[in-house]
């Protein structure tokens, strides 16, 4: 009835051991919500396991992105600014302009920043 | 749209964390207090779920997986703090998983609802699974009477190993003891012949 193997098969996961059957591991991620706010005091057990999904959505999302902008450029080689224009041309990134437009000093994206900001 | 930039205000100290480390590859600086490993996932898991995104000729250097890595931290104190927000409002301590799934709505990232709910749903059902017959109890009285079954089968064949085990353990110190009275007694007349001889 219970098969060895069944948490691997059904939800893709983590090819070293140590992350179990999510592709995080999941007491970084709640390392990192408890040092967002002061006020995170208490987290769920099941909330860094949203997380561990919701971040590999977001990764997806922003590396599709970003590599549209590095075709565009005719190359095959994604760069650090290919992510940091995906950002900025993305509304739902708009939380993350100024980290990328402080990584780069382009006066470009600090021109689209000022756009979107 | 006006929620957002004050939700996000609550997680201004991860901004500053992350101005300190911002020195190119200088992750691991010391000037913030606050080591690599704390405040970012595992770069290797980051390419992995970034490589999976491309077509196979499809290459990455290793500076956008660099950003990619900071911008996902990011993420999820922005969640969070929204979550956390909407946590001291309501004035409960526990920052659950119904409350980022709000938080996430609610900052524009509707899309990730639907396969978010579908994979905790997966994950319940296979937690219930491993953890015996807790959620078993919940169903209904067959699949109780399952999980009855399954625990049931594996105390009495430890019971019956246990015991087998120990008659073995004294069949066979039985058995040591013939033996060795055995290897003795030629050992014995082994000698009692060579003295014969």
């Amino acid at each position: 009835m219970r098969q060895p193997g069944a948490y691997s098969k059904l939800l893709s996961g983590g090819v070293s051991g140590k992350t179990g059957p999510h592709s995080l591991p999941l007491a970084r991620i709640k390392k990192i919500m408890k040092k967002s706010s002061e006020d995170v005091k208490m987290i769920s057990g099941e909330a860094p396991i949203v997380f561990s999904k919701a971040c590999e959505l977001f990764v997806e999302e922003l590396t599709k992105r970003a590599w549209l902008i590095t075709l565009q450029g005719k190359r095959r080689t994604m760069q650090k600014d290919d992510v940091a224009s995906a950002v900025i041309t993305t509304d739902i990134f708009d939380f993350l302009v100024n980290l990328v437009v402080e990584d780069r000093n382009n006066s470009t994206a600090a021109v689209a920043a000022n756009k979107l900001g | 749209m006006a929620d957002s930039p004050g939700g996000y205000g609550a997680g201004g100290g991860s901004g500053s964390h992350d101005n300190g480390g911002d020195g190119g590859g200088g992750d691991q600086s010391p000037r913030s207090g606050v080591r690599e490993q704390d405040r970012f996932l595992p770069i290797a898991n980051i390419g992995r779920i970034m490589k999976k995104a491309l077509p196979a000729n499809g290459k990455i250097a290793k500076d956008a997986k660099d950003t990619v890595q900071e911008c996902v931290s990011e993420f999820i104190s922005f969640v969070t703090s929204e979550a956390s927000d909407k946590c001291q409002k309501e004035k409960r301590k526990t920052i659950n998983g119904d409350d980022l799934l709000w938080a996430m709505a609610t900052l524009g990232f509707e899309e990730y609802i639907a396969p978010l709910k579908a994979y905790l749903a997966r994950y319940r059902e296979l937690e219930g699974d491993t953890k015996g017959s807790v959620r078993g109890a919940e169903g209904s009285g067959k699949k109780e009477t399952a999980g009855t079954q399954l625990h049931s089968d594996p105390q009495v064949t430890a019971d019956f190993f246990l015991f087998y085990f120990i008659l073995i353990y004294l069949t066979s110190g039985r058995l040591l003891q013939f033996a060795h009275q055995g290897s003795f007694s030629q050992g014995f007349s082994y000698s009692n012949s060579q003295i014969e001889y």
